[in-house]
């Protein structure tokens, strides 16, 4: 065990010429296939029969050689420039300086290189999908990326963050990192390429699924070789830095119980990661059989080692977990009516509450009086309704940004929402995001939402699923609405549901690729998301 | 021919001591970066607290005391002078800071302002930067201390009168601490 960070010497890798050999021998193999198919087929022409090939050097030398400028081809376009593309793979961005999370993450990546005495350049990037996981790639360009997922992110607290980046820094500056990432640009990519295409359309590729799965094959053989040790070694080189066992016990602990990106991110990459995103029953058992196949130590184990370090009883720990991660639950209150003494000192009413804070003439000063109780009070006396006057005030303080709202044509306001920016109308409420932060959004859960936002949500997301259901089942058209224009680029915005999952409406612009969300609309996609509300069918 | 074998012994042992004083000489380079590291960080901590003393003051009318620990805390921290000073003006910094924070727990109001949010994570990483900085400048120092009193290496640093270094540690506040521990019960 080396002392400091600075002594994780980089090992000579002889991992990688043993997966050049293998790629060597494969185009070989390739080769005298396709050589002995053509002798098939043309068999008096200048190639003679097939079985000449066996007989004469000098056929046997230049397939040779072709399969090596082949494979010395093919190893140079993927090694060289590899943590690059596999993050281009991913849809991976650089951090968003304005963004208090990304900027949280920045500041760690800079510490981890204030610990390893500026070694290494070590990129941070984000991979903007809400599965939990985390991985690095290096490669022989000398690029080093940590990747780590905006569903992670949101999730982990600041010493949870530092532990696993400094778990990826350690297989980035120990080197071992560089041959996962070889191996799987060489072999990986193409398999969770393989997996993309498993379409009815490619079913003519006969011949290139055949390849592939070799390859796929070939990767997961490959995954052996790669000592599944090198993750309880990063685990306490992770601890030799933040000299915090627990929070890497707390963030694996985390990961274990959530989606870890099956589907995302692609089979072959499951070297690179933090944890296997297809963790399998098998692995989890940690029998000595599945210790030899797959790519990760079980994270059970994992944990294990951790707490023992932390002298902490593993009963203790879950008991812990499990009492923090209890979902709130929805409550039901029944709906109050209130009535309201407009300006002209008439009573109007009765309206529930999303109708009387709609209406332009109630101000904290307006007598209200709740349908139940006989008392009448000033608006802002109500704890609920004052909240909405809260924000209609905080909201004022903000930048003035160059869009204006599409429908109340008022300029946007740039404020700060789940520590991001993005742009609101002080008059409707509506709000503007960039495509690429809805992800990042959605995965944070730092805001809290009110019953009437809960209940909102499920009543729209229910009519939603009726509406949507009539439609198929009476086989209309689809028809976009053009209702609203784009506050960027004045083209038309399209009417769609967020996704087929989450039937919330919003207007997107596919020219500039943002997103108009009419009040309270990014607020209830949040809450149907985290809260997992389905719609129940009632027709 | 003794001749030559003379001559060849002089070179082989002139080598010798020359590659033990190059190693040296590179070990005290790499404690000598470690301590400017550890000098960044520390002014970077310096120039922030003002930042954060000057918002939070209009929030916290009633925690006088907590802020001029800190302001005070800084003062002594600037004007230290020797190794030991330094680390134990540091070491009580970082305890007022600490002090601070979770004093401002008690602040809604200040949790939900942007300004204050940011400059407690810049000063967070701040913190975290000088400990990892400290971490690493300790480690290269025992490094150093040790090749200069192990045998082979203690003479040639006698002769070119190498200077130990001091760790960077204020002794009293590092007693109670568990320090180092860790890198033993990883195996």
């Amino acid at each position: 065990m080396p002392l400091t960070f600075i002594d994780i010497e980089k090992k000579k890798s002889w991992r990688i010429s043993v997966l050049f050999i293998i790629l060597l021998v494969m185009y070989f193999c390739v080769s005298v296939a396709l050589f002995l198919g053509l002798a098939f087929i043309f068999p008096v022409q200048f190639l003679g029969s097939g079985f000449l090939l066996f007989r004469e050097p000098l056929y046997l030398l230049v397939l040779i050689v072709i399969s090596l400028i082949i494979a010395i081809i093919h190893f140079s376009f993927s090694a060289f420039g590899a943590a690059g593309s596999i993050m281009r793979s991913l849809g991976a961005s650089p951090p968003d300086p304005e963004d208090g999370v990304h900027r949280r993450l920045m500041n760690i990546t800079d510490e981890i290189h204030v610990v390893t005495g500026n070694k290494r350049q070590m990129k941070c990037m984000v991979i903007p999908s809400l599965s939990m996981n985390a991985m690095a790639a290096a490669d022989l360009k000398g690029d080093a990326v940590i990747a780590i997922t905006e569903g992670l992110l949101s999730r982990l607290t600041r010493p949870q963050l530092e532990a696993v980046m400094a778990h990826e820094a350690y297989h980035i500056l120990s080197g071992d990192c560089l041959d996962t990432t070889v191996a799987t640009s060489l072999f990986g990519m193409y398999a969770s390429m393989l997996e993309n295409l498993n379409d009815e359309d490619y079913m003519g590729f006969y011949l290139l699924f055949f390849l592939f799965s070799v390859l796929l094959t070939m990767s997961s053989i490959l995954s052996m070789f790669i000592s599944r040790e090198r993750e309880y070694r990063a685990d306490a080189a992770s601890l030799r830095m933040t000299r915090n066992p627990l929070a890497l016990a707390e963030a694996l602990h985390l990961l274990s119980r959530n989606w870890t990106g099956v589907g995302v991110i692609g089979g072959g990459l499951e070297m690179l990661c933090i944890t296997n995103p297809k963790a399998t029953e098998l692995e989890k058992s940690g029998s000595w059989w599945a210790d030899l196949f797959s790519t990760h130590p079980p994270i059970g184990k994992r944990i294990k080692i951790l707490l023992k370090m932390a002298r902490i009883n593993i009963s203790e720990f879950e008991e812990k977990a499990y009492s923090k991660t209890e979902t709130p639950y929805i409550s039901e209150t029944p709906e109050i009516l209130y009535y309201a003494l407009d300006t002209r000192h008439q009573w109007q009413g009765p309206y529930n509450f999303a109708e009387l804070v709609s209406l332009s003439w109630l101000s904290p000063r307006t007598w209200i009086s709740k349908g139940s109780a006989n008392t009448v009070e000033r608006a802002s006396e109500d704890s609920s309704i004052s909240e909405i006057f809260k924000n209609r005030l905080s909201q004022s303080d903000g930048e003035v940004s160059a869009f204006s709202c599409p429908l109340c044509k008022q300029p946007l306001f740039e404020v700060s929402y789940e520590k991001t920016k993005v742009y609101q109308c002080n008059f409707c409420g509506g709000m503007l995001v960039e495509n690429d932060k809805i992800p990042r959004i959605i995965a944070r859960t730092e805001k809290r939402f009110t019953d009437r936002v809960k209940s909102v949500a499920k009543a729209v997301l229910m009519d939603n699923q009726r509406n949507l259901m009539k439609k198929k089942l009476r086989g209309a058209k689809k028809r976009f609405q053009s209702v609203i224009l784009c506050s960027k680029c004045r083209n038309p915005m399209f009417r769609t549901f967020y996704s087929l999952a989450y039937l919330i409406e919003i207007d997107r612009c596919n020219v500039c690729n943002v997103t108009w969300f009419d009040m309270d609309e990014l607020e209830m996609l949040q809450c149907v998301i985290e809260d997992r509300i389905i719609p129940g069918l009632n027709l | 021919m003794a001749v030559w074998v003379f001559i060849s012994l002089i070179f082989l042992f002139l080598s010798w001591v020359i590659f033990i004083y190059n190693r040296l000489v590179t070990l005290r380079n790499e404690v000598k970066n470690a301590w400017y590291q550890i000098d960044v960080q520390l002014k970077r901590r310096h120039d922030l607290i003002p930042n954060l003393v000057a918002v939070v003051k209009g929030y916290m009318e009633f925690e006088r005391s907590t802020l001029e620990a800190v302001t005070s805390a800084r003062t002594r921290a600037l004007s230290a002078v020797s190794m030991h000073e330094k680390a134990f003006a540091e070491d009580t910094l970082t305890l007022a800071l600490g002090r601070l924070f979770i004093v401002m727990e008690n602040y809604p109001s200040l949790k939900s302002n942007e300004n204050v949010m940011q400059l407690q994570e810049e000063l967070t990483s701040t913190e975290n930067r000088i400990a990892f900085a400290r971490q690493l400048y300790n480690d290269l120092v025992a490094n150093f201390r040790t090749k200069l009193e192990v045998f082979p290496d203690n003479i040639v640093a006698s002769i070119f009168a190498f200077q130990s270094v001091e760790f960077f540690s204020s002794e009293d506040t590092d007693k109670g601490l568990p320090v180092a521990d860790i890198s033993a019960r990883t195996k």
